[in-house]
């Protein structure tokens, strides 16, 4: 990864982080917020580890699946522990069961056989490639969905959120993000001179010209903002996770909800998905959150999930066949899902294209036939309005259809 | 380029918060005094430390093996939560108030380096074994024997799965078992050579051949290293230019050790991961072939290639430049060293490492957490290291006390005036090197508030940028 000149420059914002403390600065938010109502909201969970795209959406309808997989292949459906039949070939993985009702009224679609043309084993260069944006090359300073951002209007601190440790390479140029892991209590801890703390700390950050100042200066914006926009609590019923996953698309939904002019939200999920061994048993442990969240996010946005487009990606795919641990090595295409009142769901898309031994990327992986850059494009054409390439070097194609 | 004796307090700032996790108070004039030069000889030669001793005497299971950590698991499952609180609290004991600084910076280098997740099934058994007797022996040793000590330590290879790497093998008319890649490929990618270095899939499979067989005992009992010799694959080999001829047994991994070792490509690697964690987060490439250098020519000697680092121009002229920002582990840690803070429990400070993103022992890929300080800038992990600072300076942390009063005298300044204040604790702390911006601001504090003047001229001071980077 490259970078220094790369890090974001807080300057479209500056404006507003230099309003004064405790100077709401109400216009503006109210502006925002007006203008972020209905407004579209595209949202990228990336599982990292390399999902088992063969185990999220099984071809159960394929012999070639439980030669390949043998005791981690998932029982066809009706069985017990078996997958949730989605069109008669494919099916789900069972612990994604919640999400079943969403495939049905059609605003849940799987992509399969989704790929990066150059493929690479390595989870850190395939992660790379995936959120630069440019395949096979590493020197890219910009992530993807920060040439988006750059590509709408708008530039408050909350237009970018990602949920995440550290800012992923998604994000990863000049544009504002905000990147934290819980946004409730986020305020200073200066009881009785909290006034002058900020005041002081603000003017300190302001005069340092580095990229620490500038994550000074945003964390001040962020600060104001969430303070007067805190986000609500889940609705319709909606039963988050406790976990990661759960707890960042319940606050993701809760943006959503709020309209503090976010259109973009990252949520990045770290967890066993590096099935090397024991597969069954770790795809349980984390598809069951998985699907449990998605659920709820769905559930709690209710109506507000027409101007939502949520997709679930990952690096790369897993090899077809079984290895000697219960589990599977590092492969080539994988699965995608999609999910929103605008996606045209129910339907698993992409071109399939098999299983067999001549079939097979190197023999061994489940070829990929659908670039990914051709669906991210996709999406962000259709939630954030953007028509050129975010691709440097690459015109994207139509994709696959799943964005109405 | 003068002597560093001659460059300052500026000089001996950027020593010890590069080779070390900052000054505490009172160290920067010792330095001056001492000369740079002779604390980084001490540094890399590291002598006895009775006080830290007695700090981590009330750590007893620290130096449990694993058998035995796993034998009061099966006794008492809730014994293991009381082993790794001990672990985990003895690594901030030690950044905050080890003499060998330069010693627990290098062995969180490699732990990460080659990482393992301490919630990861049996690693949560072995990791102290991991940490105390393959990493921490060999930071200032030979590459050649952590690279061993490492890859053969059953955290490791638990890990990376290789315990279940082996010879597919026909049982009746069903094959058992079978090559996994996991170690293999990370064993070139982020332990050696490198993910540029131009090794293909093929010598990914020809390097998890190679490493067959190497497992673990028994995973709830002894949990020690064992070799397996009807798990090897014993056909020759053909790993990125090693020729290993058949029948090598257990001895084809010694040989690929060998290979890896010594090759440019790890010299180069593991010469530029040591620049970004010490100098830049892009370093210039000629410190790198110049490291990498000193790396081949030192059969992979790793105090004679840390030597070298801090020999070098690049090293010093950092310290002109706009600094490299700290992860977490490194701020909060100065921030405690630099408040001459005592941990008597550590909960509160693990627990805000995990508010910021960086929970100890717990990065779960194997690529461990970045060495690049950019990586870790974000608003919502800066407002927790703002608020550590603001807590700290108003005794707030739970189990850590910090007296920013006494700080301020030990600086000789008037613990009642915000510019005294200011100007002691940038002198005690960082080495005259503020901001004017950052001084003025916390200088021209009203005198009288409800909050005393160190306790916010401290809050300020450590929550301001110039703590931030190193």
């Amino acid at each position: 990864m490259s970078g220094d000149a790369s890090r974001r420059v807080f300057l479209r914002g500056a404006g507003l982080a230099a309003v004064g403390v405790g100077l709401a600065p109400t216009s503006l938010l109210v502006r925002t917020a007006r203008a972020a109502a209905g407004e579209k909201v595209l949202v990228k969970v990336f599982l990292r580890g390399a999902a088992d795209g063969l185990n999220l959406c099984a071809p159960h309808g394929d012999p070639e699946y439980y030669n390949l997989r043998q005791a981690i292949a998932l029982p066809r459906p009706g069985s017990s522990d078996g997958v949730v039949n989605l069109d008669g070939y494919f099916g789900m993985h069972p612990e994604l069961a919640p999400l079943k009702p969403f495939f049905d009224d059609g605003r849940l679609a799987f992509v399969h056989a989704v790929g990066n043309p150059q493929v690479t084993r390595s989870h850190f260069d395939a992660q790379d490639f995936m959120e630069s944006g440019t395949p096979g090359d590493k020197q890219t300073p910009t992530g993807w969905l920060d040439r988006a951002i750059a590509r709408i209007p708008g530039s408050e601190v909350t237009q970018a959120v990602s949920f995440s440790s550290q800012l992923v390479r998604s994000f990863l140029g000049p544009e504002p993000v905000l990147v934290a892991q819980n946004l409730s209590s986020f305020d200073l801890h200066a009881r009785n001179w909290r006034v002058e703390a900020e005041t002081r700390l603000r003017a300190m950050y302001e005069a340092d010209p580095t990229a620490v100042g500038d994550t000074g200066s945003e964390t001040f914006e962020a600060i104001n903002t969430l303070l007067r926009a805190p986000t609500p609590p889940p609705s319709n019923g909606a039963a988050y996770p406790t976990g990661t996953v759960g707890s960042s698309l319940r606050q993701a939904a809760g943006l959503v909800k709020v309209g503090i002019g976010t259109r973009c939200i990252y949520v990045n999920v770290t967890g066993g998905f590096d099935t090397h061994s024991n597969q069954l048993q770790n795809n349980t442990t984390d598809y069951r959150p998985l699907g449990q969240a998605l659920a709820a996010f769905a559930t709690d946005l209710g109506g507000l999930l027409d101007s939502v487009v949520l997709m679930v990606t990952t690096e790369f795919g897993r090899t077809a066949a079984v290895n000697g641990a219960a589990g599977t090595d590092h492969g080539t295409g994988y699965c995608m899902m999609v999910l929103g009142g605008r996606v045209r769901g129910g339907r698993v898309l992409g071109r399939w294209p098999g299983l067999g031994r001549g079939q097979l990327y190197e023999g061994r992986d489940l070829a990929a036939t659908t670039d990914f850059r051709d669906v991210f494009q996709e999406v962000a054409r259709g939630q954030l309005g953007i028509a050129e390439s975010l691709f440097p070097g690459y015109a994207p194609g139509p994709g696959v259809g799943v964005v109405a | 380029m003068p002597a560093p004796e001659t460059l300052g307090p500026r000089v001996v700032l950027h020593l010890l918060s590069r080779a070390g996790y900052g000054p505490r108070p009172g160290e920067i004039a010792g330095v001056l005094q001492s000369g740079p030069t002779r604390w980084i000889e001490d540094q890399l030669d590291p002598g006895p430390d009775p006080e830290l001793d007695q700090r981590l005497s009330r750590f007893p299971t620290l130096s449990y093996t694993t058998s035995r950590i796993l034998a009061l698991y099966n006794a008492d499952p809730r014994s293991i939560g009381v082993i790794l609180d001990e672990f985990t609290s003895a690594k901030v004991v030690r950044a905050v108030h080890a003499r060998n600084q330069l010693e627990e910076v290098l062995v969180d280098f490699w732990f990460n380096h080659f990482n393992v997740f301490v919630n990861d099934g049996f690693d949560r058994y072995s990791i102290s074994s991991y940490e105390r007797d393959a990493i921490r022996p060999n930071v200032l040793g030979r590459f050649r024997d952590l690279l061993q000590a490492a890859s053969l330590h059953p955290a490791m290879l638990y890990s990376l799965d290789n315990y279940l790497n082996t010879v597919p093998r026909r049982v009746g008319n069903r094959v058992v078992g079978g090559i996994n890649e996991n170690q293999g490929r990370e064993l070139l990618e982020l332990h050696t050579v490198g993910v540029d270095a131009g090794y293909t899939q093929a010598d990914v499979v020809e390097a998890s051949r190679c490493l067959t067989g190497h497992g673990i005992d028994n995973l709830n009992t002894s949990g020690q290293y064992v070799y397996r010799t009807a798990n090897h694959d014993n056909d020759s080999k053909q790993v990125f230019g090693l020729s290993v001829p058949g029948g090598g047994g257990e001895g084809d991994v010694q040989r690929l050790f060998d290979h890896l070792a010594s090759h440019p490509a790890t010299a180069s690697h593991i010469s530029k991961r040591l620049c970004q964690r010490f100098v830049a987060d892009d370093p210039s490439p000629a410190l790198v072939e110049r490291l990498a250098g000193v790396f081949l020519r030192t059969d992979g000697d790793l105090r004679e290639v840390t030597k070298a680092l801090f020999g070098s121009a690049e090293f010093w002229a950092e310290a002109f430049g706009a600094g490299k920002p700290k992860t977490p582990l490194e701020y909060v840690a100065s921030t405690l060293r630099g408040a001459g803070a005592e941990v008597n429990q550590a909960r509160a400070v693990k627990a805000v490492l995990q508010d910021m993103g960086m929970p100890l022992y717990a990065c779960n890929p194997p690529t461990g957490y970045s060495n690049r300080g950019a990586d870790w800038l974000n608003p919502s992990s800066h407002l927790y290291r703002m608020n550590l600072a603001l807590d700290l300076a108003a005794g707030a942390v739970s189990g850590v006390a910090a007296d920013m009063a006494g700080l301020v005298r030990t600086g000789g300044g008037n613990p009642d005036d915000p510019r005294s204040a200011a100007d002691a604790i940038n002198r005690v702390v960082f080495g005259l090197t503020l901001s004017s911006a950052t001084l003025g601001a916390a200088a021209s504090l009203p005198t009288s508030g409800s909050v005393t003047v160190p306790a916010r001229v401290g809050g300020l001071l450590f929550a301001s940028p110039d703590m931030q980077v190193r």
